[in-house]
C-alpha cells in the first residue's frame, strides 16, 4: 500500500509523509559526518572522508568543503553529486547579488536561496530531491560569524555547534556536553575534532580521512575562508593528541 | 532646467530641488518635490524625462521598500547606490531606456557617515563631495570648488547652499521657483524650511 | 561630441620591461567638458592580473563587475587565481559577445604569469579584438599623445624604478595635453613578488 506513495516526491501519505524526503534523510543518514562549530572569533567545520582508496588521488582538492563566496563556506554531508549542483547555483546567486548591490550576500539570505532550490523538488513533481544536508559557515556585518545546517526537505536552522550525516545524533549529544559560549576558533577546532574522532567508526584520524575548513578574521579584521590543506590537518591532529594509532603502527 | 543639488557635509547630507514643475513654456507647479524617500536613511532626488522621473523613482522605492520587508533590514546606502546604478546601466542597453538622472543622499548608520552618489541615465556612477545634475553645476560648483570643506556642519553647509542659490537665481534665465531643502542624517530624513 | 568612448573621458597605459610591468591611468570622471570627479580609477586587479579600462565610464563601471564575478567564480572552480593570458582571453570572448551593440571601452591588460614569471601586456578594440605587444600599449582620450610619448620614452628591458619613470613621464605629458583626461593619475609596477602603486594628485 505504502509504495504507492514511494514513486512520486510530491504527494503525501496518508500519515501525512513525503517519503522521497525520508528516503534522502535516510541516504544522508549513513554519509560522512560533518560537523560545525561557532566560536567567536571564526566558525570551524569538519567531516569525515567515508571512501578512501590507496588508489584514490590523495593531493587533489577537498572533497567535502566548498567556498560558497569570500563570506561563505559549507561542508556536504551525502551525495557529492547533486551537492556540485546547489553549490555551483549558490555561487551563481551570491555573485548575482554582489553585482547589483555591490556587496557580499547576507549569510542567510544565501542558504535560504539553496533551500528553495532544495525545497522545489519536494513539490514539483517527477524528480528526486536532492540528497544532501549542508552546514554553511559564514560572516556578514549583520550577524558576525553565523553557523546554519540544511536538509533535503529545505529546512534550515541556525546553529551554535551542528552535525548531519552518520551518527550525527551522537555527535549532537558530545556537542551539547562540551559546547560553551565564549569558545575561541582554536578550542572549536579541538571540540570539533574530538567529537568526529568520537562518532567516526575507526577511531583513526589523519588527514586521508577528514577535512577541516575554517573561516575567522585576520590581523586587519579582513573575513578569511580556508580549506585545510593535508599537511595543515595532520599537524593540529598531532598537536592535539588525535593520532595515536597511526603512529603505532609505524613503531 | 530643474536643479538638483546635493552637498555632503560633516555628518549628514544637504539635498536641494528647484520647486518649478515645467511643461514646454509653462510652470505647471510651484510647490513641486523632486525627491523620493527610499528608505528610513536614503533620499533620491532625480530630473529628466517628465514621466521617467517619476516611474523611475517610485520603481526604485518600491524594490527597496520591498527588500527591507523580505529582509527585515534597509539597505544601506552603498547597496542602494550599486542597485540604482545597475536598474540605469541596464536600461541604457534597452528598447526605450530611462532618461532620469539622479543624486542619492543616504546615512549609513553602520559605518555613522553620510554618502553622496552622482548617478547618470547611462548609469555613470560616481560618489562625490558636492553634486549638480544639468545646467545647475556650470552656476554652483566654482562656488562649492572655493567654499566647500568636508568637516562642515549643517549651517556651514546651508550658507553655502545660498550662495548657490543667489547665484542660481542671478544667472538662471527662468524662474524655478525657489528651492525645497531636506536633510539626510543618523535620523533620518527631514525638510527643512530655509527660505530659498 | 556624442561618440560615447569620448564623453566621460580618460586614459591608460601599460609597459612591458625586464621581468616585470607597468600600467597606468588618469583619475578624472567629466561629463563633456565639464569635470565632474578627480577619483575615478580605472585600473581593476583580479589576482595578480590588472585591467585597465578607458571609456564610457558606466561600461568601464559595468565591465570591471562583470569580470570581478567571472574570476570570482574561475577561482572557485579552478582552485587558483586567473593568469594574463586566459584572462586577456577572457576578455577578448565578453566584449564579442555583445558584438552588435558593445561596450564603448578600450581596455588594457598587464600581468605576470604566476607559473612561468613571464612579463604580459595587450590591448582589445571594443568587440575584443586583442593586440598583442612586447612593448607599450595605450587607450582612451589621449591615445593618440600617448603613443607619441611612448614611442620616444620607451625602451626595452628596463628595470622596475626606470619602467616607473617612463611610463609615469608618458602618461603626464600625453594627459597634459588632452582636455578630457588629467586630474591626477595611479601607477602600478609589477614584478614577479610584489606590486608597487603610487598616486599623483595635482
Amino acid at each position: 500500500m505504502s509504495r504507492r506513495y514511494d514513486s512520486r516526491t510530491t504527494i503525501f501519505s496518508p500519515e501525512g509523509r513525503l517519503y522521497q524526503v525520508e528516503y534522502a534523510l535516510e541516504a544522508i543518514s549513513h554519509a560522512g559526518t560533518a560537523i560545525g562549530i561557532l566560536a567567536k572569533d571564526g566558525v570551524v567545520v569538519v567531516a569525515e572522508k567515508k571512501v578512501t582508496s590507496k588508489l584514490l588521488e590523495q593531493d587533489t582538492s577537498a572533497e567535502k568543503m566548498y567556498i560558497l563566496n569570500d563570506n561563505m563556506i559549507c561542508a556536504v554531508a551525502g551525495m557529492n553529486s547533486d551537492a556540485s549542483i546547489l553549490v555551483n547555483h549558490a555561487r551563481v546567486t551570491a555573485q548575482n547579488y554582489l553585482l547589483t548591490y555591490n556587496d557580499d550576500i547576507p549569510c542567510e539570505m544565501l542558504v535560504r536561496r539553496i533551500c528553495d532550490v532544495k525545497q522545489g523538488y519536494t513539490q514539483h513533481g517527477g524528480l528526486r530531491p536532492f540528497g544532501v544536508s549542508f552546514i554553511y559557515a559564514g560572516y556578514d556585518d549583520r550577524y558576525d560569524f553565523q553557523l546554519y545546517t540544511s536538509n533535503p526537505s529545505g529546512n534550515y536552522s541556525g546553529w551554535k555547534a551542528a552535525s548531519v550525516g552518520s551518527n550525527n545524533a551522537s555527535a549532537q549529544t558530545l556537542l551539547k556536553k562540551d559546547y560553551k559560549d565564549d569558545l575561541s576558533l582554536k578550542e572549536a577546532q579541538e571540540l570539533a575534532l574530538k567529537v568526529l574522532g568520537k562518532t567516526m567508526d575507526s577511531s583513526k584520524l589523519n588527514s586521508e580521512k577528514i577535512e577541516i575548513a575554517t573561516i575567522g578574521k585576520n590581523q586587519d579584521g579582513k573575513i578569511i575562508h580556508k580549506i585545510w590543506k593535508p599537511a595543515a590537518i595532520d599537524a593540529i591532529l598531532r598537536e592535539i593528541g588525535l593520532v595515536k594509532e597511526d603512529d603505532e603502527e609505524e613503531e | 532646467m530643474d536643479i538638483v543639488l546635493g552637498i555632503k557635509v560633516q555628518d549628514s547630507v544637504i539635498v536641494a530641488t528647484s520647486k518649478a514643475a515645467t511643461r514646454g513654456i509653462s510652470i505647471l507647479k510651484d510647490t513641486d518635490d523632486k525627491t523620493r524617500a527610499l528608505n528610513e536613511h536614503n533620499l533620491m532626488a532625480f530630473t529628466g524625462e517628465a514621466g521617467d522621473t517619476v516611474q523611475f523613482a517610485e520603481y526604485i522605492q518600491a524594490n527597496i521598500q520591498l527588500y527591507g520587508m523580505r529582509e527585515n533590514f534597509d539597505l544601506p546606502p552603498k547597496a542602494v547606490n550599486h542597485f540604482v546604478r545597475n536598474q540605469l546601466a541596464s536600461s541604457i542597453r534597452s528598447r526605450k531606456p530611462y532618461q532620469v538622472n539622479v543624486i542619492l543622499a543616504g546615512y549609513d548608520e553602520a559605518k555613522e557617515e553620510p554618502s553622496l552618489s552622482w548617478i547618470d541615465y547611462l548609469g555613470t556612477k560616481v560618489d562625490i563631495p558636492y553634486a549638480a545634475h544639468g545646467y545647475a553645476g556650470f552656476y554652483t560648483f566654482s562656488l562649492l570648488d572655493r567654499h566647500y570643506r568636508s568637516d562642515m556642519s549643517v549651517d556651514e553647509g546651508l550658507k553655502i547652499l545660498k550662495l548657490c542659490s543667489e547665484e542660481l537665481n542671478k544667472r538662471m534665465p527662468i524662474d524655478f521657483k525657489g528651492l525645497r531643502v531636506k536633510i539626510v542624517d543618523k535620523s533620518g530624513i527631514r525638510e527643512i524650511d530655509v527660505g530659498l | 561630441m556624442s561618440d560615447p568612448s569620448s564623453i566621460n573621458g580618460g586614459s591608460a597605459v601599460a609597459m612591458m620591461g625586464k621581468d616585470c610591468v607597468a600600467i597606468a591611468c588618469d583619475l578624472r570622471l567629466g561629463s563633456q567638458s565639464l569635470g565632474l570627479a578627480n577619483n575615478f580609477e580605472k585600473i581593476f586587479n583580479f589576482g595578480h592580473v590588472f585591467l585597465g579600462l578607458a571609456g564610457l565610464a558606466t561600461d568601464v563601471t559595468t565591465l570591471s563587475e562583470i569580470f570581478r564575478m567571472k574570476t570570482n567564480l574561475y577561482k572557485m572552480k579552478e582552485e587558483r587565481l586567473i593568469e594574463p593570458e586566459s584572462f586577456a582571453n577572457l576578455v577578448s570572448s565578453t566584449l564579442y559577445e555583445r558584438r552588435f551593440g558593445p561596450y564603448f571601452v578600450s581596455p588594457i591588460v598587464a600581468g605576470i604569469n604566476s607559473k612561468t614569471d613571464k612579463p604580459f601586456i595587450c590591448g582589445f578594440d571594443l568587440i575584443g579584438c586583442i593586440d598583442y605587444a612586447k612593448d607599450f600599449i595605450v587607450a582612451g582620450t589621449s591615445s593618440d599623445q600617448l603613443f607619441g610619448m611612448c614611442e620616444s620614452l620607451y625602451e626595452p628591458n628596463l628595470e622596475p624604478e626606470d619602467l616607473f619613470e617612463t611610463i609615469s613621464q608618458a602618461l603626464l605629458s600625453a594627459t597634459d595635453r588632452d582636455a578630457l583626461s588629467g586630474w591626477g593619475a595611479v601607477v602600478y609596477i609589477i614584478t614577479k613578488d610584489k606590486v608597487l602603486f603610487l598616486i599623483y594628485f595635482f
